[in-house]
This record gives structure tokens, sequence and C-alpha cells, in this order.
């Protein structure tokens, strides 16, 4: 009988049902929104203005789905304070995103750099590389399995992109089309979660037990 | 950890208290996490609102458990909390069980 094991699956399965919302799902799907909006305002606003324009917008779904979890959702799922070793676990997280997003931004300034010299191929390379790496790092760190599977789809992405776009005459290297693919399917993904636990866990209160 | 020595009937040093599937589970909760509230803790155990508040009195009548009673808002958000008496007295419990079955023969 090892118990440490199964209090620890125990503590894993309570950590997954306090954060499977979709909300994570929807952020994530919004956040693959800024590879196809602002491809569509630049004509009208200009490369930099369009890219400054989707932050705020971003920003706003991120507040605005959090303050939602906050105040719809956990009512009904409850609320943990995790121990000791989710905490650590999850500030770790926070620390290789962070190095992580260092590294991407350096890489990405290089091919900036190097636009003319390289081949479209090599950019989204290197582009699916880090996608892939950042998020079977999430996965594995937030553990849920589910990030593994957007990680190889989102990866995937900029090289079907690049083949659509050398293959078939596609804008913008097909990044409208792919991500804007499976920021469609990560959305609705989130939001068939979202539904299936709101009518899981109807609204309770604890009033009557305080 | 050392074991200890276990009395005659070793079922009898197995804490009653915790021994009850329902208040089991709860405590299993709380000793991996900080702290729960009646939701989620409801959620999990699948227990009924009048179920859930019996079994949480005994609890923190033995003294293994503290509601801590806030608010968020207006709306009542209580936190429930394993105490330190609470978590030896899991431990204990866990490792009779442990040496009990252990002890059985094949």
């Amino acid at each position: 009988m090892n118990t440490n094991t199964s209090l620890r699956d125990l503590e894993r399965n309570m950590y997954r049902d306090s954060i499977q919302d979709g909300i994570l799902d929807i952020q994530i799907g919004c956040m693959l929104l800024m590879f196809v909006l602002p491809i569509y305002l630049s004509p009208k606003l200009g490369d930099f203005w369009s890219s400054v324009v989707f932050l705020p917008l971003w920003f706003l779904v991120i507040f605005g789905l959090r303050a939602y979890r906050k105040k719809v959702v956990q009512p009904r799922v409850g609320r943990i304070q995790y121990g000791t070793f989710r905490k650590k676990r999850l500030r770790r997280l926070n620390r290789i995103i962070l190095v992580f997003n260092l590294i991407a931004l350096i890489l990405g300034l290089l091919s900036f750099i190097q636009f003319t010299e390289l081949s479209g191929w090599i950019i989204s390379a290197r582009f699916s590389i880090i996608l892939l790496i950042g998020f079977s790092l999430a996965g594995y760190m937030l553990e849920i399995p589910r990030i593994y599977l957007y990680g190889i789809l989102i990866s995937a992405a900029p090289m079907v992109g690049e083949y659509l776009y050398q293959n078939l005459g596609f804008s913008h290297h097909g990044f409208p089309i792919t991500f804007g693919f499976l920021s469609a399917v990560l959305v609705l993904t989130g939001l068939v979660i979202l539904v299936r636990l709101l009518k899981k866990y109807p609204a309770q209160n604890q009033e009557h037990l305080v | 950890m050392s074991e200890k020595k276990l009395s005659e009937n070793p079922l009898a040093d197995i804490n009653q208290i915790i021994h009850a599937p329902a208040r089991l589970r709860i405590l299993m909760m709380l000793y991996v996490v900080e702290s729960l509230d009646y939701v989620f803790l409801k959620n999990q155990t699948g227990l009924s609102w009048g179920n859930l508040a019996t079994h949480l009195g005994k609890l923190e009548e033995a003294g293994y458990v503290t509601v801590i009673k806030g608010y968020q808002g207006k709306k009542p958000q209580s936190q429930i909390e394993l105490t330190s008496s609470g978590r030896d007295a899991f431990r204990n419990y866990k490792n009779t069980l442990k040496q009990i079955l252990d002890d059985l023969p094949e």
C-alpha cells in the first residue's frame, strides 16, 4: 500500500478539478489571434498600431475571463488553496515561462534581423520548435495532458502555414488560416468544457453552514 | 518512522473519528492542500450539506479541523483547514493502518 502515491494522485485530481474550467483553453485560443487579427488590421492601421491595438484587447479578454472565473465559476466549483508542493510547482512554471519568453524574444529578434537571408521554412521551423517546447513545458508543469496536444497542433501551424503559402499561394505565410482555425478550435473546446462544468455544478450557497 | 507497538487488539488502535469513510476522505483531502471551502469539499466528497456539516462538526470537535470564517464581498466565504493535531492524527492513523495491514499474513 503506497499511501503517498495515492495522496499525490488525490492532490493532482483536486488540483485538476479546480482549474479544468475551459478558461485556459479560451485564453490560449484568444492568444493565437495575435497571429491573425493584426494581419487584417494592418492595411488600415499600419504594422505597428495593428499589433499595439491587439494587446489591450487581449488583456481585456484575460482579465474578463479571470473575473468570470472568480464571480461565476469558483462559487460553483469551490475554492482551494494549494499545498506547498503545488505552489512551488506553479512558481517554478512562472519562472520557466519567463526565461522561455526571453529566449523566444531573442530568437524572434534574430529571425527578424536575418529575415531576408533565411528561408521561410527555417523561420517557421524555429517558431514551431519554440512553440512545441513552450507548450510541452507548460503541459508538464501544469499537469494537464490536453496542453501537450495543443502544443503539437500549434507547433504544426507555422509549418502548415508555410506549406500553404509556398504551394497554394495563401497570404502571410498561411498564418491567418492555420492560427485562425486553431484559435477557433481552442475557444470552442474551452466553451464546451465551461458549459459542461456550469451544468454539472449548479450555483449553490454555503450560507446555511456558516 | 519507527513502528510503534500495537496492542493485543490492533483494531482498537485505529482512530475511530478518522476511520469513518466520509471523514477519512475529508481529512485526506485537507491533508494534501492548505485549505478548501465547503463547496469544493461538497463537490469532491459527494456528501449532502447536512452530512458534510455533521462530519465537519465531529472533526472540529476533535480539534482536527478549523473553520476560518470570512467574506468574499457580502457573501460568506469560509475556508476549512487541517490543524496541526489533525495532521498528526491523520499521519498516525495512516501508519497504524499500514502496520496492521503489513502484519497480516499473505
